[in-house]
C-alpha cells in the first residue's frame, strides 16, 4: 500500500484539494487586514464556480470562463461589501444571508439556465482549465509526479500567497489597508478613506474567491454540481483565523486542511470496513481541533503576557 | 414609555414589512419573469396556501419546526453570538430520538413516553450546543466557523447512526425501523391535520417570552447582548449568562427537532441537512429577537415556503428562489441605514414638537406664576 506510487498520489492530491483552500484563506486574509471578517467566502466560491461553468459553455472558452467566475465573485462581494459599508448591516448576519441566497441561488440560476437541479454535467460542455507540465522537475521520482501536472491555479495559488504578501506588505494601498485594520478611526484622522479601503479589500477577496471557485468547477472536476464548495470557504477562514491573518502562515494553514481532506479521500477510495462517514468528518473534525488548539496557545501566551506585566 | 422609544418601534414595525413586502414583490417579478404562465403562476404563489384546509394545517405545521429554531436563534441573538449549530442539532437529535424510541420499543404509556424523548431532544442539544458554546467562550475559537464544522459532522454522524444503528433493510430507500405507535405525535383538529406539536411550541413560546421579559436571567441576558461593556460594570457573569443562554437554545432547537420526527414522520430517514436552523435565523431575524413575535415570523415565512411548494409542484419552478428572497429580507432587516434616514427625520420631529409643547408650557407656567405674583401683590 505505502508505495512510492501511493506517496507520491497522496502529495499531488494534497496539493490539489488545497488549492481551492488557499485561495479562499487568502481572501480571508485581505479581509481581515482591512478590519473584517469575511464569513461569506462560501457563498462568493460557489457563485463563481457556477458564473465560471456557465461562461465558458456560453461562450467555449475556459479563459472567459475564469473571467467569469472572478466577475461574479467580485459581484458578490460588492453586495456585501454595499450592506455592510453603506448599509451598515451586521456583518456576521450579512455573510450569512448571502451564503444562505448563494446555495439556493445557484441551485435556481442552475435551473433556469439548464433546467437541471443537481449538476450541470450533461446540460453544459465540460471545460477544464489547462494542467501544466513542469519540464525537468516531472523527471524526479516522487516529487515529479507530485509538483507536477497540476492545473494551472494550483500554480497560481501558491503565486498568489507571495501576491498578496507583496500587496500588504510592500504597497502603499497594502499599508493603508492594514491601518485600517488597525484602527479605523486613526486611519480615517491621517486621511484615509476607511469605506473605500472595504470596498477594495472585498473586490480582491472577490478576484480570489473567483479563482477558487473557478478551481472547483473547471479544475477539480468540470462541471457544477449543487453545494459543491461544501464548507470550503469556512474552512479557508479558519485557516486564516489561526494563522492570525498572516498570508504565508494562513497557506500553510491552508494546506494542512488540504492534506486532512486529501486524507480522507484516499482512505475512503482504499475501502475496508471502516465506516465512511467517519472519514468524511476528518476535514471538519481537523478544523475545529486545529482551531481550538491554536486559540487555546493563543490564550496562554496572552495569560503569560498578562502575568508578567503585573 | 417615552416617545422616541414609540418611535423607534413603529418604524422598526414598519421597516420589518417593507423589507418583506420588498422581498415579496421581487419573489413575485421573479416568477412573473420566468414562468411561461405568469399570471396562473403568482395565483397559485399567493392564494395556493390557502386553496385547501389540508394546505392551511400545513402552514402551521411547517411553522411549528421554525417557531423552535426561531426560538433557539433569538437567544443566540440576544447574547449576541452567532452559534449556527441549531441548525445540525435538529437533524441530530431527531436522530438521537428515533434511536431511543425504537430501542425503548412499545412497553411505556404515551405520556412518559414522549416525556422522555422530548428530554433526550432537549439534551442532545444541550450537549451538542455546548461545543461551540464552551470553546468560544474558553478559547474564543471562531464560534461560526465552529459551529458550521460540526453542523457537517453532525450531519454525517446521523447518517452513520441510520445507516448502522437502526436502518430498516425492508425498505428500498434509506430509512430507519417505524417509529413505535406509543411515540408517535397525533395529528389534532381533525381535518387541518395539524401534529400535537403545536401545543409544545405554543408552551415553549410562552415559557421564553416570560424568561426573557419577566425573570432576572432574561433582562442579565438582554443587557449582556445589548451592552456588555455594561453589563461586566454591574458585575454580571458574562461567560456564565452567555453559555447558559446558548443553552436553552441548544435545547429548544433539539426539543423543535424531536416534535418534527414525531409529528410528522413515521421513521427517520433525513439524509441531509434539514435546513430548519438557518430559517429559524430568518424568523428570529424577521421578528427582532422577540419570542412573542416567532410564531408570526415563523408562519409567514411557513406561508411563503408553502406557496413556493405549491408553484415547485404546478409550475415547475424550483423552490430554491425562496432562499434567495430569505437572504434578501434578514439584508434589509439588518440593514440599520434602510429607512434610518426615516426614522431619524420622525424622532428629530417628535423631539422638535416636544421641545416646542414644553416651551409653551414654560412659558404659560410662568405667565400663571406672574399672575399669581400680581394677586399677591
Amino acid at each position: 500500500m505505502f508505495t512510492l506510487d501511493w506517496f507520491a498520489n497522496f502529495g499531488f492530491s494534497t496539493l490539489r484539494l488545497s488549492t481551492p483552500l488557499i485561495f479562499a484563506a487568502l481572501a480571508a486574509v485581505i479581509n481581515r487586514k482591512a478590519g473584517m471578517l469575511n464569513m461569506a467566502l462560501e457563498g462568493m466560491m460557489l457563485s463563481a464556480a457556477l458564473g465560471g461553468v456557465v461562461f465558458a459553455g456560453a461562450t467555449g472558452n475556459v479563459w472567459i470562463g475564469l473571467l467569469g467566475a472572478v466577475v461574479v465573485s467580485v459581484i458578490v462581494g460588492w453586495i456585501i461589501a454595499f450592506a455592510n459599508l453603506s448599509g451598515q448591516t451586521d456583518l456576521y448576519l450579512t455573510c450569512i444571508a448571502v451564503n444562505l441566497a448563494a446555495t439556493g441561488g445557484t441551485v435556481f440560476a442552475m435551473f433556469l439556465i439548464t433546467g437541471e437541479k443537481a449538476t450541470t454535467s450533461a446540460a453544459i460542455k465540460a471545460y477544464v482549465l489547462p494542467s501544466i507540465t513542469i519540464p525537468l522537475i516531472n523527471k524526479i521520482p516522487l516529487i515529479g509526479p507530485m509538483i507536477s501536472g497540476h492545473n494551472v491555479l494550483t500554480y497560481f495559488a501558491f503565486i498568489s500567497v507571495f501576491l498578496v504578501w507583496f500587496f500588504l506588505y510592500k504597497t502603499r494601498l497594502g499599508l493603508r489597508m492594514r491601518a485600517v485594520g488597525e484602527n479605523p478611526k486613526a486611519a480615517s484622522s491621517v486621511g484615509i478613506n476607511v469605506k473605500k479601503i472595504g470596498y477594495i479589500s472585498f473586490l480582491y477577496a472577490g478576484v480570489l474567491c473567483g479563482f477558487g471557485g473557478a478551481f472547483m468547477s473547471m479544475g477539480w472536476v468540470s462541471f457544477f454540481m449543487k453545494n459543491m464548495v461544501n464548507g470550503r470557504g469556512y474552512i479557508g477562514l479558519s485557516a486564516m483565523n489561526i494563522a492570525e491573518g498572516n498570508p504565508v502562515g494562513s497557506a500553510i494553514a491552508a494546506v494542512f486542511f488540504g492534506f486532512s481532506d486529501a486524507l480522507a479521500t484516499t482512505l475512503k477510495s482504499q475501502g475496508g470496513n471502516f465506516p465512511t462517514e467517519f472519514l468524511d468528518m476528518i476535514p471538519y473534525a481537523a478544523t475545529i481541533i486545529a482551531l481550538v488548539v491554536i486559540s487555546s496557545i493563543r490564550m496562554s501566551h496572552l495569560k503569560k503576557i498578562q502575568r508578567g506585566g503585573k | 414609555m417615552n416617545k422616541t422609544r414609540k418611535i423607534e418601534m413603529t418604524v422598526e414595525l414598519i421597516r420589518i414589512l417593507v423589507a418583506v413586502g420588498i422581498a415579496y414583490v421581487i419573489a413575485l417579478v421573479t416568477l412573473f419573469l420566468i414562468s411561461d404562465d405568469p399570471v396562473y403562476i403568482i395565483q397559485q404563489f399567493v392564494l395556493g396556501p390557502f386553496s385547501s384546509v389540508r394546505r392551511v394545517g400545513s402552514i402551521i405545521n411547517l411553522a411549528i419546526p421554525f417557531t423552535f429554531t426561531g426560538l433557539c436563534f433569538c437567544f443566540m441573538y440576544a447574547v449576541n453570538k452567532f452559534n449556527l449549530a441549531g441548525e445540525g442539532i435538529f437533524m441530530f437529535s431527531g436522530c438521537m430520538v428515533t434511536w431511543v424510541a425504537i430501542n425503548l420499543g412499545e412497553g411505556l404509556p404515551f405520556p412518559i413516553m414522549l416525556l422522555i424523548l422530548l428530554i433526550v431532544g432537549a439534551v442532545t442539544g444541550i450537549v451538542i450546543i455546548a461545543i461551540p458554546a464552551f470553546l468560544d467562550a474558553k478559547f474564543k475559537a471562531n464560534i461560526v466557523v465552529v459551529s458550521l464544522m460540526l453542523n457537517s459532522i453532525l450531519v454525517f454522524l446521523s447518517i452513520w447512526v441510520l445507516k448502522y444503528q437502526m436502518r430498516d433493510p425492508s425498505i428500498g430507500s434509506m430509512g430507519s425501523y417505524p417509529l413505535p405507535d406509543n411515540a408517535v405525535l397525533p395529528n389534532v383538529f381533525g381535518k387541518f391535520r395539524i401534529q400535537a406539536g403545536l401545543f409544545i411550541a405554543v408552551i415553549a413560546v410562552i415559557a421564553v417570552a416570560v424568561l426573557f421579559y419577566k425573570m432576572v436571567f432574561g433582562y442579565k441576558m438582554r443587557v449582556v447582548g445589548s451592552n456588555p461593556l455594561f453589563a461586566k460594570a454591574c458585575g454580571i457573569n458574562m461567560m456564565g449568562t452567555i453559555v447558559a443562554a446558548q443553552l436553552i437554545g441548544g435545547a429548544l432547537a433539539g426539543i423543535g427537532g424531536t416534535c418534527e420526527i414525531l409529528g410528522n414522520y413515521d421513521r427517520f430517514k433525513w439524509v441531509a441537512s434539514t435546513q430548519h436552523g438557518f430559517d429559524g435565523l430568518m424568523v428570529a431575524v424577521l421578528a427582532r429577537r422577540n419570542p412573542l413575535l416567532v410564531p408570526v415570523a415563523a408562519l409567514l415565512l411557513a406561508y411563503i415556503r408553502i406557496g413556493a411548494d405549491v408553484v415547485n409542484s404546478k409550475g415547475d419552478i424550483p423552490i430554491e428562489f425562496i432562499t434567495v428572497i430569505q437572504g434578501i429580507v434578514i439584508l434589509l432587516v439588518a440593514a440599520e441605514e434602510f429607512m434610518g434616514r426615516f426614522k431619524k427625520k420622525m424622532i428629530y420631529k417628535a423631539a422638535a414638537e416636544g421641545l416646542a409643547a414644553d416651551k409653551k408650557e414654560e412659558v404659560e407656567e410662568l405667565m400663571a406664576d406672574t399672575k399669581d405674583e400680581g394677586k399677591e401683590q
